[in-house]
């Protein structure tokens, strides 16, 4: 049985005709399943939980980057697999660089059931999709306990599963979320004048990474913030989703 | 930006060092590396090394190729091919199969040519 996850934001009126939509065309390609809306009172994980000991097949988030995370880490380890429409212009990042272009796309997506396995970032306790960052300012990094790195200047510093930013593709290197792998990529900008800035790109693959910050905290997926010190290392493998052809990896 | 002149390949980059990071400790590669920043401690890939004009390091170096631009205050060994850049500066001994040279670049060390020399193909003998 499919069953499809409402988050509560797709509620609002401005969605009706969409959902309307959607809904038509699963049916019309034989996906009818259950639908299952949050609320104040039901929360993503509890509500994943509950349909599959009812016996889901497939788990479908209909929503946004936050809905997908939050599916994800209720589904980690299940042999269940994730699918996703996407609903609304912004926020679905995750979507797009899993070949789900569209809101409709996406019903044509889940009838053709591409499963591919995909690994997953852990940090500390909370699994991750896209990417975990931080602010370069008072970061200490420490890679597979083999060697640090020391940032100068200002930036971001993100470990990537998944890229979800076409700026994070740098062309030398590719970001695979089924390499078992995770890169660490960090980018900074110097000022060269007054008018003009350049980016500086570093890239590192690695196993495990240590990172340690006083004052700021890092972000899992732009939702879930964790406490350093963060070790972060990859989950092989951790779920399945349904993609679509035109994916980036 | 990146072309196979020097054998670090467009698509097989596996870790660039950025002209704003500092790395210490002991790093261990397989893949094509590019130091564009500061590195303390060593180095070691399979793969091809590339040291950027502003770059400095200090650290035993090994890769199977190589190509210097910037400041190495540490032994060099490759087991294929090293370029010395016209910009490179070397604190150390060199050691390679095949070497080059380039007019300018500072060298302070011994050099040594040692091991097989890597070729891209052998005619089989006749």
């Amino acid at each position: 049985m499919h069953v499809y996850i409402y988050d509560s934001f797709v509620n609002q009126k401005q969605f009706d005709g969409l959902l309307a939509q959607i809904e038509t065309r699963l049916t019309d390609l034989g996906l009818n399943g259950k639908i299952s809306r949050l609320g104040a009172m039901m929360n993503i994980k509890d509500t994943v939980a509950n349909e599959l000991r009812r016996g889901a097949k497939t788990i479908i988030a209909v929503g946004n980057d936050q809905t997908v995370n939050q599916t994800v880490n209720a589904l980690v380890g299940s042999s269940i697999p994730l699918g996703i429409i996407p609903v609304g212009k912004k926020n679905n990042s995750i979507a797009a660089n899993l070949g789900i272009e569209s809101d409709l796309a996406a019903c044509d997506i889940i009838s053709a059931r591409r499963i591919e396995k995909l690994d997953l970032g852990l940090a500390n306790n909370s699994f991750f999709l896209t990417k975990a960052a931080i602010t370069t300012k008072g970061s200490i990094i420490e890679i597979d306990k083999s060697y640090s790195i020391e940032v100068m200047e200002e930036g971001e510093i993100n470990i990537v599963n998944l890229p979800t930013d076409e700026k994070e593709r740098l062309p030398e290197v590719s970001f695979n979320p089924q390499d078992k792998k995770l890169e660490l990529y960090i980018k900074t900008e110097a000022k060269k004048n007054f008018f003009k800035k350049i980016l500086n790109q570093s890239i590192f693959t690695f196993n495990r990474l240590t990172i340690i910050n006083k004052k700021y905290p890092l972000l899992l997926d732009g939702l879930t913030e964790v406490t350093t010190p963060a070790e972060i290392r990859v989950a092989e493998q951790k779920i399945q989703v349904i993609v679509g052809k035109n994916r980036g990896f | 930006m990146f072309n196979s002149n020097d054998g670090v390949k467009g698509k097989e980059v596996e870790t660039i060092i950025g002209p704003s990071v500092k790395v210490k400790g002991e790093f261990n590669g397989q893949g094509d590396i590019i130091v564009e920043g500061m590195l303390e401690g060593s180095l070691t890939t399979a793969s091809s090394l590339r040291v950027g004009e502003k770059a400095k390091i200090t650290a035993s170096v090994e890769a199977r190729n190589g190509r210097i631009s910037g400041e190495v205050v540490g032994n060099v060994k490759c087991s294929g091919y090293l370029e010395i850049m016209a910009t490179a500066k070397i604190s150390g001994d060199v050691e390679a199969s095949a070497l080059s040279v380039e007019k300018g670049a500072t060298l302070n060390g011994k050099i040594s040519m040692s091991g097989a020399r890597e070729t891209k193909s052998e005619k089989p003998a006749a």
